[in-house]
């Protein structure tokens, strides 16, 4: 059935070339530096060495195409992984600048208690700000805490630049917080140190702008001066900020001949578009122990 | 395939122009980091088409023109080509693959055992440690039977087309006269299908 010929043969032609290839190892192997498997070697490179170049050269512009193509390829493919190392970086980044921007505002609360005219026996509640009106039209803010806490309207909020508003509104885990930024607002304040009283409002649209009004034009107001909350404006008719909490400073004044009060415009030291933590005084200064705490 | 002088030089400028191809303009292109082996592809090719004898053959000279050529341990490329032009030459004469997809496995085998033969090879000449086999080699590999299977029906084709005068029996034909006419009926006869 087999060809038992064309067998051997094949078999053969095998043996041959396995003992070829095994003998050349050998011999390469036992070859000197200068021996005739080298030479030979060296003379094949001659040979095909100018052949190689033109073939290199040759197809260098479809090596160049196809590598091109291979680079493109890994270029999208190492872009879209730099993209995505940038993100994660970014994010990690706005996580440490959130966290170090909080522990600064909490750390300037903390500085802002311990400072001499800051009213005692005010029973401070930390809260975090966890949402806030888009616009400038709207100063209101939510807090996390609420009446749970201790929150109950009207209570004063601070932020560790100064004041910032009161509670308007207070549920079990929440609050909200009217900056002194709205048009609602109205606080007591007076200018150190001659203690020039007045009515710090806002100016709408304009919350790195608040007016300190019904200013005697007598009363001379200097720019730079501190503002700071009043406390009891009077025997009838309590504030609800205590006194000695600061507002802000004098930016310029207005005083036309025919006005009755002067204008003061004051800039407050409380950034209100950039809240994070805040602090809810929660219980009233004692009136005595305020007025010893006055600058 | 008869050993003729014609068949031979054909041959003898395909391994040539195939070796020199490979050293010179494709070893450098690297997809996912390897590079196409056209050399034991064009081994498979002759073995489909020759036969194990004319492809064990083209292993052997194969082998030693890379060897020599690139200054390699002259013999060891040629041993193991050898082997794999022998062993697919084998699987061709006995199993007679005439599918048309057939050049895909043939290649990717071919590849796969010349990879897996030179690094034993490498390993008993002590060029490879032989206690660790690098992760990268095996990933290496892997690449290069995919990319020569993927190669394998175009060079194939080549390969075909440059022998094709050569070859006493040329397996797309086999595959056509296999199949038989469309118009003719199960056992040939017009007028019977089923």
């Amino acid at each position: 059935m087999y060809d038992q010929k064309a067998i051997r043969r094949r078999r053969a032609t095998l043996a041959v070339l396995v003992a070829l290839s095994i003998g050349l190892l050998t011999i390469f192997f036992g070859d000197s530096a200068g021996g005739r498997l080298q030479v030979l070697q060296r003379g094949v490179q001659v040979v095909l060495g100018p052949i190689e170049t033109g073939v290199s050269v040759a197809l260098k512009p479809l090596r160049d195409a196809i590598g091109w193509t291979g680079n493109v390829l890994s270029a999208q493919s190492e872009n879209e992984r730099l993209a995505g190392e940038v993100a994660k970086l970014r994010r990690e980044l706005a996580q440490a600048q959130t966290r170090g921007k909080a522990a600064a505002q909490v750390r300037a609360l903390e500085k802002l208690s311990r400072r001499p005219a800051y009213p005692d026996g005010v029973d401070p509640v930390t809260a975090r700000v966890i949402a806030q009106s888009p616009t400038v039209w709207y100063s209101r803010v939510r807090i996390d805490k609420g009446t749970n806490d201790g929150v109950r309207v009207d209570q004063p909020v601070v932020s560790g630049d100064g004041l910032v508003g009161k509670v308007t509104r207070a549920t079990g885990g929440s609050a909200i917080v009217t900056l002194i930024t709205d048009e609602s607002s109205a606080v007591s304040a007076q200018v150190m140190p001659d203690s020039t009283r007045g009515v710090i409002k806002p100016e709408l649209g304009k919350p790195e702008d608040l007016l300190l009004e019904f200013i005697d034009p007598k009363q001379r107001v200097r720019k730079g001066a501190l503002v700071a909350s009043a406390g009891i404006s009077s025997s009838k008719l309590e504030s609800l900020f205590p006194r000695g909490i600061p507002i802000g400073e004098v930016q310029r004044v207005d005083s036309g001949e025919v006005d009755l009060y002067q204008r003061v415009h004051v800039k407050p030291f409380a950034d209100m578009r950039r809240l994070d933590f805040v602090q809810v005084l929660t219980d009233r200064p004692d009136l005595e122990q305020a007025e010893v705490g006055l600058p | 395939m008869s050993l003729s002088g014609g068949a031979l030089t054909r041959i003898g400028l395909l391994v040539l122009a195939v070796v020199v191809l490979q050293v010179s303009a494709i070893a450098p292109i690297r997809v996912l980091g390897s590079a196409v082996d056209l050399v034991p592809l064009l081994v498979a090719a002759v073995a489909l088409y020759a036969g194990a004898v004319p492809a064990a053959a083209t292993g052997f000279a194969a082998g030693l023109l890379l060897d020599v050529g690139l200054a390699q341990d002259i013999g060891a490329s040629s041993l193991v080509l050898t082997f794999v032009g022998y062993g697919i030459g084998r699987y061709r004469d006995l199993r007679d693959p005439a599918h048309g997809l057939a050049p895909i496995p043939m290649g990717a085998a071919a590849t796969a055992c010349y990879g897996a033969g030179f690094a034993v090879v490498a390993m008993l000449l002590g060029k490879v440690d032989t206690t660790s086999v690098s992760l990268f080699a095996v990933r290496d590999l892997l690449v290069v039977v995919v990319l020569n299977a993927l190669l394998a029906l175009p060079f194939f084709w080549l390969v075909r087309l440059a022998l094709r005068r050569e070859l006493n029996v040329d397996p797309r034909e086999q595959r056509r006269r296999r199949q038989g006419p469309r118009d003719q009926g199960p056992i040939g006869l017009r007028g019977l299908e089923v």
